[in-house]
């Protein structure tokens, strides 16, 4: 079996007097395709939070690529987040008054230095050759998620977290998006953690696991 | 990256940074503008104080109507303090009649020295008189040379409506003398109501030969200290050794005091400082607006910064989730305030250096130079300004949680 | 007090050390106690040629020191230039040195000896004393110390290049001997540049150009007037002050990125790269802060921070017939407007006096004393000198003459190269100006 990249202890996460993730106990091999799946508020994009470097579990362990997530600075998180993660969200955030190819240089710069050649054929592999210097207005919900897909790769991380990264687009688009996440994935082999509550999406993963409440209740291989 | 970033950060939000701009200008200019006026001022005042030479004045002691020796004076080069009296100017006044081109109007003519060469035997001839104690007198024409020759202060020769060049008749108690104008002098003082004639001249106006009725002299002194305050009477022996050989405007007074029979010296430094004490206060006053104005320009930075941060926290958000830390976060901010304030600063001395000529044509009369030193002022005010309004702004912004923005 | 009058020096040895162990990582040790006892050496050194030669060797000891340590400065700055245009320059034996144990302590040992030097000079001069160098040396040892708890928190980042590392130690060093006004270098630069314009341009034209100078328009004649303006050497001295420091802060920045063409991955590209220019830029801070070193030296030595020019006593003997004789010219130039104090010891009395020309052309004589307050003496100051005591300013021109608060003349006959005094009527003076204040103490204040 090959390495666990990630792997969590009792994981919890609180706000308050809300657990929004009740103890976890989780195990993700390296290269696997899993879907979180659960209804709103299941404590599903908590986990991806977690899991992310954005937010810091109340109680238990979380280690992620071999690092202690709990140990790490906010600065720590911050260089974890840049060089380990891809994040792609539901309402494709982009910088507005920056060019469909800046945004994805701003991971650059933030990684490293800005290297507009490779931003460019980033975009043109996520098929976006034509749109490069067109603001995010300009773009459809589509296109604009696709150079989300573009900024979140363009560092290689070894994590690609998707927090329901459809869940603004139509049928079509869909399905454009997540053949392209396949195609990257079969290239650069990262793993691949969706939350989604939509059972076609979920579908694509190698595992499916269902939250409820902060509590797992429910897992499933899937053999696509 | 960086610059691209802040380039079209500026050009998409073209509102937030021109308000941001106009407050830095505004606190540079009011700074620039205040203080190079308050910064001309006490330049002004110091050179007046440096050149206002006269802080002893000699009068006869007590008895009305009495009058000074002019054989004494020379002895004012050989007290004590000799090397530390710089010059002195003898007077003898009397109201007159003045007449020229058919006008008659009063006034004060006096009689004095302008620039005579003075043999003190025993000690280096030495020139003595307005010339050397009154240097911010302004002459247009020239110096008298002649016994007959006088100058005229400004509002005297506007009354009497003459220039240089003409010809005015003074009448004492019946006598007259016929001086020829050959300068008008502006002091910004009394003295423009007089007419200055040699001394000789006026004594036989007169019929006063060898009297003068009152002596300025000039001194280098040292400041006065509490020590200086205290009463000679009341000192110890020692004490009072210390206080004459200090060299203190008193002492020196009173050693002048001790070679001119029958008078009374009285140190001017009074009013002198009561003046310096007036500009001090007026400084400070500017000084305060000057701080006053920053401050209000720095609050309203920082409150423009927080809208335009609370209006950008979703964008903050994200780098922070892309992966910015705190420095790069900084970097972004930190710099376009930086930028915007340095234009701001450069607008802002432009626009407060004619601020300031306005101010000091309209309020004090007088044109201003801007010293060299107002440039890096209005910098560094205009940055410290952007830096002290952007403190609260960039905390609020490293604070701020990707996930709770960016939650879908 | 010895402290006090030292703290720009003992700065700048703060920073050597500080520099000199980030510059030697992994020889803390050795850099450390190389160091320090190079400071003794240096502080010894200096107590026992002040003890046994006159003040001018030493003085011009360590200002030589200076000198070459300037002009090493300049040669590998000039290498270092050089070698970043991507030629190939054999490393020598010399440069391989750098990074051994010998070297480091080498290279710390001479920084030390010349802190040391220049922390005695300031202090001593001619009559140092035992215990004050002592005292010195302590002092030393504490910063050195503390430089290294320092140089333990200082991010591990931070790296100095064996350049930049010359470059600051020199810089440093310049930076605390500008204070004091014999071993300063800048000004003297400039004269020298001065000078040598002058010098150059006058040769030039006179061998080439005035034999046939028709061409040589009046135009021309307004450029070459530039050349012999005082500003040429202030600004030729600048120039070759900072020099130095900015080619090796340029070397630094041309140096090469490392190649990266081969590594196929886009992030782990940009990592090397990005990883590489943090390095070079990390590199380049201890150039830049040594520009600005630089920069307080120069203004240091332009704008000496005496509020009143009060040079120490210089003391002065009596020839076998009581004849006290000052030349004009030599180490002191007696006609350059300034107060210059000596101080004359015989047989357990002691006079204290200056020497002046006054505006007025003449040479005067005085005690540095006046006949009414205690003898603190004088400072020059613009146009005038104070008495310390009383604060009394008095005008430059009546010094020379009796009365008031004015300093005490003294008979002296003057002579084609020099004044001459008679060694009792000066001491005798002085006695019966003195009298019961005695408060006979040098350097008054």
């Amino acid at each position: 079996m090959a390495t666990t990249i990630i792997e969590t202890g009792g994981l919890t996460r609180s706000y308050g007097d809300i657990c929004a993730l009740k103890p976890l106990d989780l195990q993700v091999p390296e290269g696997e395709w899993l879907s979180v799946m659960g209804h709103s508020g299941s404590g599903k994009s908590t986990l991806m939070n977690l899991v992310g470097g954005l937010d810091r579990p109340s109680a238990g362990s979380l280690m992620v690529g071999g690092e202690d997530l709990l140990a790490l600075s906010e600065d720590g998180l911050a260089r974890f987040r840049r060089e380990f993660v891809g994040i792609i969200f539901q309402q494709h955030h982009l910088v507005p008054y920056l060019t469909a190819v800046e945004n994805v240089m701003l991971a650059q710069y933030f990684h490293s230095v800005p290297d507009e050649a490779e931003a460019r054929s980033a975009l043109e592999r996520v098929g976006l050759g034509h749109r490069l210097k067109n603001r995010p207005g300009e773009l459809s919900g589509g296109e604009q998620q696709r150079v989300c897909i573009a900024r979140a790769i363009i560092n290689s991380p070894k994590l690609l977290l998707g927090d329901e990264p459809t869940g603004n687009l139509d049928h079509k688009s869909t399905v454009m998006i997540m053949e392209l996440l396949k195609e990257l994935r079969a290239e650069e082999r990262f793993t691949v953690v969706m939350v989604t509550h939509n059972q076609e999406v979920a579908a694509w993963g190698d595992r499916t696991i269902y939250l409820d409440d902060g509590v797992l209740v429910r897992e499933e291989r899937t053999n696509s | 990256m960086l610059f691209r970033i802040l380039k079209n950060s500026f050009l998409k939000r073209p509102k937030a940074v021109l308000l941001i701009f106009l407050s830095i200008t505004m606190g540079a200019a009011v700074a620039t503008a205040f203080l190079g006026i308050s910064g001309e001022i006490s330049h002004k005042m110091a050179l007046e104080l440096r050149s206002y030479g006269a802080n002893i004045l000699l009068e006869p002691s007590a008895v009305e109507g009495g009058f000074l020796r002019e054989e004494d004076l020379p002895k004012i080069k050989t007290v004590f303090w000799k090397y530390n009296i710089t010059g002195f100017t003898p007077y003898l006044f009397s109201i007159a009649e003045f007449s020229a081109g058919g006008k008659k109007e009063r006034g004060v003519v006096s009689g004095t020295w302008f620039a005579k060469q003075l043999e003190v035997p025993g000690e280096d001839s030495s020139i003595q008189g307005i010339k050397g104690i009154a240097p911010w007198w302004e002459v247009q024409g020239r110096w008298p040379e002649d016994a007959a020759e006088a100058i005229i202060g400004a509002a005297l020769a506007k009354r009497l409506n003459v220039v240089a060049g003409g010809d005015v008749t003074t009448i004492v108690r019946g006598r007259s003398q016929q001086f020829r104008i050959v300068g008008v002098v502006t002091t910004g003082g009394y003295e423009e109501e007089q007419l200055f004639a040699p001394l000789v001249t006026v004594q036989s106006l007169l019929q006063l030969p060898g009297k003068v009725s009152r002596v300025l002299v000039s001194a280098l002194t040292v400041p006065m200290d509490d020590f200086g305050k205290k009463d000679p009477a009341t000192m110890s022996k020692d004490e009072y050794e210390k206080w004459y050989c200090t060299a203190y405007v008193t002492s020196v007074a009173k050693n002048v005091e001790e070679v001119m029979a029958g008078s009374r010296a009285k140190p001017i430094w009074q009013i002198a400082s009561a003046e310096g004490a007036l500009l001090k206060k007026l400084n400070s006053v500017m000084l305060l607006l000057t701080v006053l104005a920053l401050g209000a320009s720095a609050t309203a930075v920082s409150t423009s910064l927080m809208a335009s941060m609370a209006e950008r926290s979703p964008e903050i958000a994200l780098m922070k989730a892309v992966g910015a830390d705190r420095f790069q976060i900084s970097a972004i901010f930190v710099g376009e305030t930086l930028l915007i304030s340095m234009a701001g600063g450069v607008v802002g001395y432009l626009l407060g250096d004619q601020l300031a000529e306005v101010i000091s044509r309209t309020v004090f009369s007088s044109t201003i130079v801007s010293p060299l030193w107002l440039f890096p002022t209005a910098i560094i005010s205009a940055l410290s300004v952007a830096i002290a309004g952007s403190v609260v702004p960039l905390r609020r912004a490293l604070l701020i949680e990707p996930v709770r923005v960016l939650k879908g | 007090m010895v402290a006090v009058k030292l703290i720009p020096q003992l700065i700048s040895w703060f920073g050597i050390v500080l520099v000199l162990l980030r510059g030697f990582p992994g020889l803390r040790s050795v850099v450390t106690t190389t160091s320090i006892s190079g400071f003794a050496i240096g502080v010894s050194g200096a107590f026992f040629m002040f003890r046994s030669l006159p003040a001018a060797i030493p003085f011009g000891a360590v200002k030589s020191a200076l000198g070459v340590s300037f002009l090493l400065l300049w040669g590998i700055s000039v290498a270092a230039i050089y070698r970043s245009t991507g030629r190939r320059v054999t490393i020598s034996s010399g440069a391989r040195l750098v990074n051994t144990s010998i070297g480091a302590g080498t290279g710390a040992v001479l920084a030390g000896i010349i802190t040391g030097l220049v922390c005695a000079c300031r202090i001593s001069g001619t009559d140092g004393n035992f215990p004050k160098l002592l005292f010195l040396v302590l002092i030393a040892g504490i910063l050195t110390v503390i430089a290294l708890a320092v140089e333990k928190r200082l991010p591990a980042s931070l790296t100095v290049s064996p350049s930049g590392m010359l470059t600051a130690v020199v810089a440093l060093l310049l930076f605390c001997s500008s204070s004091s006004l014999r071993l300063d270098l800048f000004s003297p630069l400039s004269m020298k540049v001065m000078k040598g314009v002058h010098d150059f341009v006058h040769q030039f034209m006179e061998s080439v150009l005035i034999p046939d100078h028709l061409f040589v328009r009046s135009v021309v004649w307004g450029y070459i007037g530039l050349l012999f303006g005082k500003e040429v050497g202030f600004w030729g001295g600048m120039i070759i002050w900072f020099t130095p420091a900015i080619l090796i802060a340029l070397a630094i920045n041309f140096q090469r990125l490392p190649s990266v063409a081969h590594i196929r991955q886009g992030a782990r590209r940009r990592k090397l790269l990005a990883d590489a220019i943090r390095n070079k830029r990390m590199l380049l801070i201890t150039p830049l802060f040594s520009l600005a070193i630089f920069a307080a030296a120069a203004y240091q030595s332009s704008f000496p921070s005496v509020e009143y020019w009060d040079p120490k006593p210089e003391p002065v003997t009596a020839s076998p017939s009581g004849e006290i004789f000052i030349p004009k010219k030599g180490e002191i130039n007696l006609e350059d407007g300034k107060l210059h104090k000596y101080l004359f010891k015989q047989e357990g009395k002691e006079a204290r006096f200056f020497v002046l020309l006054s505006p007025a052309g003449q040479l005067t004589v005085d005690l540095d004393a006046c006949a009414i307050c205690k003898p603190d003496g004088y400072g020059q100051a613009e146009g005038s000198v104070i008495c310390y005591y009383c604060k009394t300013l008095i005008p430059l021109d009546t010094v020379g003459k009796p009365g008031g608060c004015n300093p005490v003349p003294i008979q002296f006959t003057e002579k084609a190269d020099g004044v001459a005094i008679d060694g009792m009527t000066l001491l005798n003076a002085w006695s019966s100006t003195v009298r019961a204040t005695a408060r006979v103490k040098e350097g008054g204040k």
